[in-house]
């Protein structure tokens, strides 16, 4: 039975530990505060707290050390050089390991550890770490305390601890503030007007303006403020909420707090009143103003307003305390959470996909009903349809995490790459808080962490040829994510030397995968590095050699619904990019008709529709067809007969959708007639049925059928009906004449 | 009816996990009325409109830490006397002489058991 309070722990974890390296990130950047170092430490800290009490002993000797240096880093004793940085940073990283080592159970050699402890004891040179339990015999004196009851009403207990003030008649009521304002306040933007309105909030008060250090008109300097105010606020709140009311005018302002005393307010609740006599209630709104028309020659903000009351004002300000939001509740709290067992939302999403069809259903079954046609249906039919996306938009949204997380996590790859290598590099990361899919953050873990390694071990090139290449000695791996119509982009590029093509081309007939005579343009030559069997290392490195090629990471961005390209720059570097749909469940698609059964084609794959002139199809060979359009060549492709459908015959006059593939450049899909575009939700048939070639996921469309959705790029790539392999595909001349247009 | 039942706690903790170690000890001493507070600030603000007779409170949180809380607790005539009592990790010699000069009631070493915690509290507020 698996620990509430483990789970929280683990979870919470996680959290600490992202924090973590997003302080230590800063860190590295030449300009943090106190704060960053702190939160860096209480991060470690706390870690080592939880861990404590469930008593993983590992990670609570590494936390340990790692926050005594830590502490020597916050308490300036031990200045923050590169080295002690980057010890800091793999030590974030070992830390990391340990906790999901306990979260499995597994334990990490002693090995690993202690070498990262050395170096953690290294960054204290003379300084010793304490043991762990250096204070478990500490001596301290418990002070006993009576407990007495306590009043449901907190003012009863005040009352009961306030030295008897009653025998003079002067109790507290409220508190005098003293109030000078600095330049600063105003070049940064506060306005004393508003500071007096929300104490206003806090009960009556009375202002004083002491305007003894106004300067002579001939020396008056409008930016220097020259005004001060004694304030007389009668509350019974407490002196933190009026230390609250300047919180963020501190240090920008002389401001002193002291009590008021005064006579206890009577029962009646009399109504003070200000300097002429009339009732403070009805004056509230009209003295906002009359207080700014006397800041006015002091505040930058509003330089016209003329010097209106010339006597000492006195300003009343009282407002109902009804319309203060009592609740204490707080603008700059963080927002609040829930944590979700993820099936639920899971369930929710496929209700909600069920609903959408069942949506379709209805209105599709409505507009078969012509001859009862009902206009309130219809429209009531249509909020449906709307509300029904409403729903399904934010329970997508439940799903969408940012890709931060997975980001920190390859500053790390890079960390670990680079030294593994010898190089020196570093990641630059932007767009962190782009939204995808849970499921797409979690599957392109792996695949990602393979391009960044990649991109460290062949990417960048050794110190030696950078600095013969004039580059600086430091490396830049870029990863970017962002939006863009409908899908995400994420970018993974380096700085290094860029692909060698006449290398890639060597390797690749050597190892038998393209035929010895096939010619192939750049184009293909840089698809060859995602043939399964591939690797560019000469010698195997530790880090790449593990023959996982860049196969594996475009099968899983496929799996994903998504893409993978490649495009360098010799001597600038190289960029891979990867297009993924923003989620899983629906998409855009176009309805077509193939052979007599209905098709649903990726919406984001189509270029155009074309109904191309007999003259413009070109027969080539026994059975390859091209298309001639604005003076390319693009292979046609028959759907019927990839997917083995019988085949309609006749490729005279077809409807064609052309479509982008990312193996071979454009290609044109055969299809007998178009029927629609609409939003579908995407069924996977894997966990259904079972995977079919050139088919990626199938869907119910509104009249219950159910309909394939097509995969483009198999179909495209010929995957589908290829039982001959890439090979022959590359070789064969009548392709690649056109891949390459 | 025993002090378990009247004695009102207030733990403030900015861990959750820690939170809910400390209250599952309370719960298993038999304290019902506590109340759990992630936040420094929001604690003192909270403590100041309606006291309780304890607090258990971690030092190390961000804002304000568990000796600035204290100091803060013991300034304002509404809160001087509640009961404070620190949860730490590291009772340095340092930590332990400013809270023997704030008043601090008594200090509970991380980690803890429900017994260490329970003879903690005892020593400030008698048997519960």
């Amino acid at each position: 039975m698996s620990n509430p309070i483990l789970d929280t722990f683990f979870e919470e974890t996680e959290e600490l530990l992202e924090s973590l390296a997003e302080g230590l990130e800063s860190m590295q950047g030449a300009e943090f505060d106190k704060e960053t170092v702190n939160s860096v430490f209480r991060a470690v800290h706390s870690i080592k707290g939880g861990a404590g009490a469930f008593k993983m002993t590992e990670l609570v000797n590494f936390a340990h050390s790692f926050e005594t240096v830590m502490d020597a880093v916050r308490s300036e004793t031990l200045a923050l050089t590169p080295q002690i940085m980057h010890t800091l940073m793999r030590s974030a990283d070992c830390l990391a390991d340990l906790v999901d080592a306990a979260r499995s159970g597994r334990t990490i050699s002693e090995e690993v550890t202690s070498g990262f402890l050395t170096a953690l004891q290294a960054c204290l040179g003379e300084g010793e770490i304490e043991a762990v339990d250096a204070w478990d015999n500490f001596e301290f004196n418990a002070v006993t305390l009576d407990i007495e009851p306590i009043s449901a009403d907190a003012s009863a207990v005040a009352t009961v601890e306030t030295p008897v003030l009653s025998d003079t008649d002067q109790v507290q009521i409220g508190f005098q503030i003293d109030f000078r304002p600095h330049a600063a306040l105003f070049t940064n933007g506060h306005e004393p007007a508003l500071l007096f309105a929300a104490l206003g909030d806090l009960g009556q008060m009375t202002s004083r303006i002491d305007m003894t250090k106004l300067a002579d008109w001939s020396d008056f300097n409008p930016t220097e403020p020259r005004l001060s105010w004694t304030v007389d606020l009668r509350t019974d709140e407490s002196e933190i909420s009026v230390q609250e009311v300047f919180e963020f005018v501190h240090g920008l302002c002389d401001l002193t707090i002291k009590p008021l005393m005064g006579p206890p307010p009577s029962p009646n609740g009399e109504v003070s009143t200000d300097s002429t006599g009339a009732p403070n209630k009805s004056v509230a709104g009209p003295l906002a103003i009359a207080a700014i028309d006397i800041f006015g020659p002091e505040a930058i903000a509003m330089p016209a307003t003329p010097l209106t009351a010339a006597a000492p004002a006195v300003v009343v300000a009282s407002r109902a305390k009804a319309e203060r939001n009592d609740d204490g509740s707080d603008a700059k709290a963080p927002k609040a959470t829930l944590r979700v067992d993820l099936d639920r939302v899971d369930r929710l999403i496929n209700a909600v996909g069920e609903l959408i069809i069942n949506q379709a259903m209805i209105a599709q079954r409505l507009q078969d009903m012509t001859s009862t046609r009902d206009d309130d249906l219809v429209m009531h039919i249509e909020d449906y349809r709307l509300l029904a996306r409403d729903i399904q938009e934010g329970v997508m949204a439940i799903r969408a995490q940012p890709v931060k997380s997975l980001f920190q996590r390859m500053s790390r790859i890079v960390r670990e790459a680079a030294d593994a290598t010898g190089k020196l590099a570093e990641l630059v990361t932007s767009g962190e808080g782009t939204e995808v899919d849970k499921t797409v953050v979690e599957r392109l873990a792996d695949p990602l962490t393979h391009m960044i390694r990649n991109a460290v071990d062949h990417g960048l090139e050794s110190r030696e040829a950078r600095a013969a290449a004039g580059k600086p000695p430091m490396g830049t791996i870029r990863l970017s994510a962002s939006h863009r119509s409908g899908s995400v982009i994420i970018t993974v590029k380096d700085d290094g030397a860029g692909l060698n093509r006449p290398k890639i081309l060597e390797i690749a007939k050597r190892k038998g995968l393209i035929a010895p005579e096939a010619e192939l343009s750049d184009a293909e030559v840089d698809q060859l590095l995602f043939m399964a069997g591939f690797s560019t290392a000469a010698t195997i490195s530790n880090l790449s050699g593990r023959g996982v090629g860049l196969d594996v990471v475009r099968n899983a961005v496929q799996a994903l619904g998504g893409r993978i390209s490649i495009a360098t720059t010799p001597g600038q570097g190289t960029e891979f990019t990867i297009m993924l749909p923003l989620t899983l469940a629906v998409m855009d698609g176009m309805v077509v008709t193939v052979g007599g059964q209905t098709l649903v084609v990726p919406i984001t794959s189509i270029i155009e529709t074309i109904r191309p002139l007999p003259s413009d199809l070109h027969r080539i060979g026994t059975d390859e067809t091209l298309l001639s359009i604005r003076g390319r060549m693009i292979p046609v492709v028959d759907v019927a007969r990839s997917l083995g459908f019988p085949s309609p015959g006749t490729l005279n006059a077809p409807l064609l959708l052309l479509v982008e593939s990312e193996n071979l450049g454009e290609c044109a899909l055969v299809v007998d007639s178009v029927q629609d575009q609409r939003q579908v939700v995407i069924k996977s048939l894997e966990s259904n049925f079972g995977s079919v070639p050139g088919v990626s996921a199938a869907t119910v469309l509104g009249d219950g059928r159910i309909a394939l959705i097509l995969d483009p790029d198999a179909i495209a790539g010929g995957r589908v009906t290829s039982n001959y392999p890439m090979t022959n595909i590359l070789s064969n001349a009548g392709r690649t004449a056109y891949a390459n247009a | 009816m025993s002090l378990r039942d009247t004695i009102r706690i207030m733990v403030i903790d900015d861990m959750s996990v820690s939170r809910a170690l400390i209250t599952q000890s309370l719960e298993e001493l038999g304290v019902t009325k506590y109340q759990t507070e992630n936040d420094g600030k929001a604690a003192l603000g909270k403590l100041v409109a309606a006291p309780v007779h304890l607090v258990l409170c971690d030092m190390n949180m961000p804002g304000m830490n568990g000796l600035e809380l204290l100091h803060a607790l013991r300034n304002n005539k509404t809160t001087a006397r509640i009961g404070f009592i620190l949860i730490t990790g590291q009772p340095t010699p340092e930590l332990l002489r400013i809270g023997q000069e704030l008043g601090l009631n008594n200090l509970i070493r991380k980690p803890f058991t429900t017994a260490t915690m329970k003879a903690s509290i005892e020593r400030v507020v008698g048997p519960l």
